[in-house]
């Protein structure tokens, strides 16, 4: 009897031990959901001295490891958090719009596929590499700040960039974890060897800045937990 | 709109009538004459088409094969598309078989199911008789398709109205009604000059359309006849208030920003007197807000002066015929800034402005200085209907491949509410008659018919025009 209890003990033990093990390692996966969107903003000439294209889909996904804040408001300790994903978005879900959002022109579509290599290079891409919290969430309705690192793809072309990166876990109507990730980064065009636009138009001469700011909304939402595969 | 098949005396003035020598008329009465920016010279190299989208024509009557005839005109589009027609249908083998030639690729059926099966197929338009758009155009949105649907939507309200709401529901779905005038550049350019006052107070609107034609088809085979012919039967026809004028009368209104409160109509067989029962000339007053009215009459027993719509302000008149517009301003008239800007031509004694829309340039000239002969197909209402209608559906079946490829083919409710936006957002960025567009001027086109087949005003109460 006394044996039975002992071997009964050990075993819980050894199970509670694996669970909190695997606990450790686990990592969470989100995908992609519906709500995101990317808008780029530049600077022309006098006709518009502002422009902008934006996509209402920003696909992908991105996986986080243990001390990631998953809940709203949820404590946390500012330091790197093993994470990784990748964002993309079609070239061709890009669109002009006017100031007050509305469509723009399809000339103005066209002539963005083109100098962005729309033919061949359908997608525009990130993929995250490191992942930094920087900044605890003051409230539940609060971001966590983090410092992101990753290569951004562009016509073709990758560059490493730096951003800061504003996370908000939350859930949805639906009850599902969420994600929404907000940042924005400045780049210069020429970088991803994409030329500023200089064309005649019916309107006029548009000549674009090079430099371009890059503003984006992610949502994502939490996929059934995985266990971590074996390093 | 349909037009007749067999037409032996569809001659009528306005052939004559229209062209240079119309327009030199209109500057020689004091008109100016309003150019869509649009109307510029046609490129001088024609480009590759990147848009490729494969549709499918339902009816092959005049009217059809006109459909046909701009779709395949398409590549020469602003953004050219390769609209290619790769199903052709009619239950009538004679169409089927006069159509053929001109879209020789094309598969002939005189099954519309065909067509819904055919995945590559995704967009459809609907030129058939008006009693059978319901039954096509609910199994096209059913089966996923794009619809071009021809105006009026139905014979009845009740059609018209399930017609609308499944393609209300079909968010993921372009459903565009035929009424051609929303898309044409001519009257967008207009549009904004009538809606910000430059007309002054709209006082009133009238609209014409004369043509000698018996609108009466034949064929060898009673019973088809009968088919063919299905205009000239009022169980089947909304006559020429519902057919013809349910498109100036929408125009109207469309401009205003109004939707008719009453109509009085009248109606007789004056010349055609074989078996129809639809009159041959048709009389219409149309109340809107605002005590304007509108005067329409069309006539199958004379075409003097052809077809056109006039809208009449306290400053100034606009008078539009296919795709030109003059407008003729009181002398007393406020200056509206742009005239300044404009080509100036001295004809007698009167002083003309010709305008290019956002430019001070005078219409288009080639190098010897002549004016460029526009294409009456490209330049036309249907034209830019159908070009919209094209772009907006590749818009949208892109965007429906892009969120399945960014959020997977399961989230149908998230699909369903981004393309919902897209939807709105690419018919707004190339204009189009929505669903809901096409169910008001059906209700209209209905009760107008009524109004002619009874001589009665009938009122048009607000919630006639609700959808729901």
């Amino acid at each position: 009897m006394k044996t039975r209890t002992v071997i009964a003990a050990n075993i819980t033990l050894l199970m509670l031990a694996t669970a909190a093990l695997q606990a450790a390692d686990q990592k969470i996966a989100y995908n992609a959901r519906n709500g995101g969107n990317m808008r780029i903003e530049g600077t022309a000439n006098i006709i518009h001295p502002t422009w902008a294209i934006v996509s209402p889909m920003i696909g992908g996904m991105l996986e986080v490891g243990p001390g990631f804040p998953t809940e709203p408001g949820q404590e946390a300790t500012p330091g790197k958090i093993e994470a990784s994903g990748t964002a993309f978005m079609t070239v061709r879900s890009f669109k002009s719009v006017e100031s007050d959002g509305k469509p723009y022109s399809d000339r103005m579509d066209e002539v963005t596929y083109e100098h962005l290599k729309e033919a061949q290079f359908k997608k525009i891409s990130y993929k995250l590499t490191e992942l930094t919290l920087k900044e605890v969430a003051k409230s539940k309705d609060a971001p966590y700040v983090f410092d992101s690192t990753g290569e951004l793809t562009i016509a073709g072309t990758t560059n490493t960039i730096k951003m800061p990166v504003n996370i908000l876990p939350g859930v949805d109507s639906k009850g599902e974890k969420r994600l929404e990730i907000t940042g924005n980064i400045t780049i210069k065009m020429t970088d991803f060897k994409v030329e500023p636009v200089d064309i005649n138009l019916v309107v006029g001469h548009i000549k674009t800045g090079n430099e371009v700011k890059l503003v984006f909304k992610w949502i994502l939402g939490q996929k059934k937990a995985v266990a971590a595969a074996t390093q | 709109m349909s037009e007749n098949e067999n037409d032996l005396l569809g001659y009528n003035r306005r052939d004559f009538l229209k062209g240079g020598s119309y327009a030199t008329l209109m500057t020689m009465l004091g008109g100016v004459e309003l150019f869509a920016q649009t109307n510029a010279p046609p490129p001088q190299e024609a480009k590759v088409p990147t848009i490729k989208i494969k549709v499918a024509v339902i009816g092959l009557g005049a009217w059809g094969r006109e459909i046909i005839n701009t779709l395949t005109r398409m590549p020469q589009a602003e953004i050219p598309i390769d609209a290619e027609i790769a199903t052709i249908c009619d239950t009538y083998k004679p169409f089927l078989r006069r159509t053929a030639t001109a879209v020789p690729g094309a598969t002939l059926t005189e099954d519309y199911k065909t067509i819904l099966d055919n995945k590559d197929i995704k967009a459809v338009v609907i030129a058939t008789p008006t009693p059978n758009h319901k039954e096509l155009a609910l199994a096209a949105l059913k089966a996923g398709k794009h619809v071009y649907c021809e105006a009026p939507l139905a014979g009845s309200i009740e059609d018209a109205r399930e017609i609308a709401l499944a393609a209300k529901t079909a968010k993921h779905l372009i459903f565009q009604a035929g009424l051609q005038m929303r898309s044409d550049k001519q009257r967008l350019f207009l549009l904004p000059f009538i809606r910000t006052g430059a007309l002054g107070k709209t006082v009133l609107a009238r609209a014409q359309w004369h043509k000698k034609t018996s609108w009466r088809a034949t064929s060898s085979n009673p019973e088809q006849e009968k088919a063919l012919n299905w205009r000239l039967n009022k169980a089947t026809s909304l006559g020429l208030i519902g057919e013809i004028g349910s498109h100036p009368i929408d125009q109207a209104g469309w401009f205003m920003n109004v939707l008719p409160t009453a109509v009085t109509g009248f109606g007789s067989v004056n010349f055609w007197k074989d078996d129809r029962d639809v009159p041959d000339t048709v009389q219409a007053v149309v109340e809107f807000p605002g005590d304007v009215r509108m005067i329409y009459d069309a006539t199958l027993a004379n075409s003097f002066d052809g077809e056109y719509e006039m809208l009449y302000g306290s400053d100034a008149a606009v008078m539009m015929r296919e795709s030109r517009a003059w407008m003729f301003k009181e002398v007393d008239a406020p200056l509206l800034g742009w005239e300044v800007y404009a080509d100036k031509l001295k004809v007698f004694n009167e002083t003309g402005i010709a305008l290019v829309a956002g430019k001070s340039k005078p219409p288009p000239v080639d190098k010897q200085g002549q004016p460029i002969k526009l294409d009456p197909v490209t330049t036309s209402p249907l034209f830019y209907a159908l070009n919209n209608f094209l772009l907006n559906a590749n818009d949208l079946t892109l965007a429906a491949d892009d969120y399945k490829s960014n959020y997977g083919a399961d989230d149908v409710d998230g699909m369903m509410e981004q393309l919902g936006k897209t939807n709105r957002e690419v018919t707004v960025k190339r204009p189009a008659a929505s669903y809901l567009a096409g169910f008001q001027a059906a209700v209209t086109a209905v009760k107008a018919n009524e109004a002619v087949l009874s001589g009665k005003r009938i009122e048009l109460k607000p919630e006639l025009y609700e959808l729901k």
